[in-house]
């Protein structure tokens, strides 16, 4: 998606017309040598049966799920059996009245924000840096994203370990003769969220730079050749050239990153359990859904839960697209009514 | 002729899409209740939580000793480690998938599964209905019909090192609330940890608010609880005020927010075993999974035991204990045959041998011979002359109450709520209900 917006944006700063005259010819040359040997309905039964497991998959696993949630979200239900007790939208008033929800819902919202911040430039920077011919490059790639890939299990385990107050972080400052840095990483409802901030960072952050890479490849060579020849400082080149042209690829992060940060939930359960969480000032949405739906048996609830995380997710990836990604696919969405 | 190929094989792949959908919602008609009269093969699936150790292999040869003395009979033993157990067991009673045999600990849980219609009566036969007795069956009857079979008897108390009480110069067993405050006093002096616990899985925390409302609330009021669950009586919120006077004297180890019960070296059993902490208020399977934490994995030696301490101005009567079972249930869909291996393991040899694998009580009188750990000596001896002995208030009160009992007590651990937020979360989980 970013190489393709990359290459719209290319066309109209600089115009190097042979790219995408060449990918336009030979699109135009393939589609109506395909269009002429079929009829209509040919290609509707076509794409039905293409599209078709597809789509099934996507229903019976996504849509009605969904559908589901929506429905048992109108009833009191333990779980057992088909729901029977219905009381119309009492689950979503008790949600909007818990304040342990108004806290998960903040600490989602603190989340989103500070990944936003704390990785944003970082993965920049990082991007940057990498993107330099240098000794060592690959390993450093390697080492960056590896945690990306690491199970969230065993992230949150292995932190978890280490940040616990006899764990080997403090063990660390202790023998490094710090003493009085030792703290309580994990329950101490100050320092709990920046090491939830500093665990989502060290893991997710190779994801970013790995895109960002990615986005910097598609920058063409002759745009910094031309910012040499004109006499641009390494900052101007970057400020001026480098972070509009990665500009597509950054709102997409950001809009996954978002994404994420709402639906946050492995590491949270992992290292601060059920109920930690809330007076650690951690809990998210998604956990209070599990603890007060399915721990305590309240299926209904909990499905109503799932409907307003759904919900909120919905409303930010629709507002971000409608204001912030807008730009970047517009191109791609409306080619094919051409 | 190529495209054709596409074709057919595209129309097979969405076909078998279909098939497989219908499969994962059609899947609840499995399960053979006639199978025991037909004389053929009958086959059960089994949930316990023993993932590792001697747990893991006395059911394993438990079941091979069964389907030897029943040809024909085959069962699957699927080994769930404990704190995943009700979620999956949820989720498929739910399903319709359910376990023919399953682990069960009879109170409100159970009581919600059999209401719903997803276990069956255990038929018990006369032996094991002798053995037993009738305190353990009660926490397993619903409506005057039994629902499942007790394996273990597991009452609570604190489990603590003899050796360093030593250490601290502590001499005898604290018999009050005050002593115990003076005892975590002369350990912290010592330099050792007085109390370890593991609160990041709530419920060993909340077991401290039980044990307190067991010695503040009388029996009766506990009984009424059960019915309305308005927690309206006094002793609630005294349960609640004595846990925090004692909390603030700050017995329990370093982290214990974000310390885990029963899950390697790190957590409050593990604590223990490697003394690393002096006390643990826990049940009667304490003494097996420290024996499973220590250095060596063999039992704990300088293991001993005390009932929890008496307090001041308790309605509850002394001596009065607190308690689980496990036992085991069959699901609606289960052949006969899960009755009869449930009576089948509550003989006297199979219950020696899980006392003695599990490290703990076993249900059944006529094994009890076999306890000879200390701690667990001192446990049987003070369960044998309890006045009364109730279910913890988690398994008592239903998943839903005691879901709720858990956040509130974590909450008052953590320094952020007091005593009427206990009550106050119980009611707000009646809502959600």
């Amino acid at each position: 998606m970013s190489d393709n917006s990359g290459e719209g944006k290319l066309a109209v700063t600089s115009s190097p017309e042979g790219l995408s005259a060449a990918g336009d010819g030979a699109r135009k040359a393939s589609s109506p040598a395909r269009r002429a040997g079929r009829t209509g309905w040919g290609q509707r039964l076509e794409i039905a049966l293409l599209a078709g497991p597809a789509m099934v998959m996507f229903i019976t696993f996504v849509m009605l799920p969904v559908l589901l949630a929506a429905y048992y979200g109108f009833f009191k239900w333990k779980g057992f059996g088909p729901p029977t007790n219905f009381v119309g939208l009492q689950n979503y008033l008790t949600i909007f009245k818990d304040s342990t929800f108004h806290d998960a819902l903040m600490h989602n919202a603190v989340i989103v924000v500070l990944s936003l911040l704390l990785q944003g430039p970082a993965a920049v920077l990082l991007a940057l840096l990498l993107n330099q011919k240098m000794r060592g490059r690959s390993v450093v790639r390697v080492l960056i994203f590896v945690p990306y890939v690491v199970s969230e299990v065993i992230v949150g385990t292995g932190w978890s370990l280490m940040l616990q107050t006899n764990g080997a972080i403090n063990d660390l400052l202790i023998k490094a003769g710090l003493p009085s840095w030792t703290v309580d990483w994990l329950s101490d409802p100050k320092i709990a969220i920046w090491s939830l901030m500093l665990i989502i960072t060290w893991k997710y952050i190779g994801f970013a730079v790995i895109l960002f890479l990615a986005g910097l490849q598609g920058i063409p060579q002759e745009l910094f050749e031309a910012a040499a020849i004109d006499g641009a400082s390494y900052w101007q080149t970057q400020r001026r050239i480098t972070l509009p042209l990665l500009g597509p690829t950054i709102r997409i992060w950001a809009f996954l990153s978002m994404i994420g940060s709402l639906q946050l939930f492995d590491l949270v359960y992992i290292i601060w359990g059920q109920y930690v969480a809330a007076t650690a000032g951690t809990s998210t949405m998604a956990t209070y859904m599990v603890v007060n739906g399915r721990n305590a048996a309240n299926y209904g609830f909990g499905n109503a839960v799932a409907v307003v995380l759904f919900v909120i997710s919905l409303i930010l990836a629709l507002t971000y697209q409608r204001f912030v990604l807008n730009r970047d696919t517009e191109g791609a969405l409306t080619e094919g009514k051409k | 002729m190529n495209r054709k190929k596409i074709l057919v094989a595209t129309a097979a792949l969405s076909i078998g899409a279909l098939a497989l959908t219908a499969c994962s919602s059609g899947g609840s008609s499995t399960g053979d209740s006639s199978s025991a009269a037909a004389g053929g093969n009958v086959s059960m699936t089994f949930w316990h939580n023993s993932t590792t150790g001697e747990g893991k292999a006395y059911w394993e040869s438990t079941v091979a000793d069964f389907e030897a003395a029943n040809p024909g009979v085959k069962i699957t033993i699927q080994a769930i480690q404990n704190e995943d157990m009700d979620g999956k067991l949820q989720t498929a009673l739910n399903s319709g998938d359910a376990p023919d045999i399953f682990m069960a600990r009879g109170g409100g849980k159970l009581s919600d599964v059999v209401t719903a219609g997803q276990a069956q009566e255990v038929v018990v036969d006369d032996a094991t209905k002798a053995a037993v007795g009738d305190a353990a069956f009660s926490a397993f009857t619903v409506d005057g019909k039994v629902y499942g079979m007790p394996m273990s008897i597991l009452p609570g108390g604190i489990y603590y090192s003899k050796d360093l009480f030593a250490k601290a110069g502590i001499t005898g067993t604290p018999a009050t609330i005050a002593d115990l405050e003076a005892d975590v006093q002369k350990l912290k002096d010592a330099g050792i940890a007085p109390i370890a616990l593991g609160a990041k899985d709530a419920w060993p925390a909340a077991h401290w608010y039980y044990f307190f409302a067991l010695r503040a609330c009388s029996q009766e009021t506990l009984d009424k609880a059960t019915a309305d669950k308005k927690f309206d009586d006094a002793c609630w919120t005294k349960a609640g005020d004595d846990l925090a006077a004692f909390s603030k004297t700050n017995p329990f180890n370093d982290g214990f927010l974000t310390t885990s019960a029963q899950q390697g070296a790190g957590s409050s059993a593990g604590l223990l075993a490697n003394h690393q902490a002096a006390m643990e208020l826990m049940g009667a399977w304490d003494p097996g999974v420290i024996a499973s934490l220590t250095p060596d994995t063999k039992p704990l030696a300088d293991l001993g035991w005390f009932p929890f301490p008496a307090i001041d101005g308790g309605k509850g009567e002394a001596g009065a204990m607190m308690g689980g079972l496990d036992g085991f249930s069959c699901s609606k869909a289960a052949p006969a045959e899960c009755s009869k291996f449930l009576n089948f393991a509550m003989q006297k040899k199979y219950q020696e041998g899980y006392a003695n694998a599990f490290h703990t009580l076993p249900a059944s009188k006529d094994a009890q011979s076999v306890v000879t750990e200390g701690a667990l000596v001192d446990v049987l001896a003070s369960y044998n002359k309890a006045p009364y002995v109730s279910l913890w208030l988690d398994t008592l009160y239903g998943q839903n109450v005691g879901n709720a009992l858990n956040a509130g007590v974590v909450n008052l651990l953590a320094g952020q709520a007091d005593s009427a937020s206990i009550v106050k979360s119980v009611v707000d989980a009646a809502a959600k209900e």
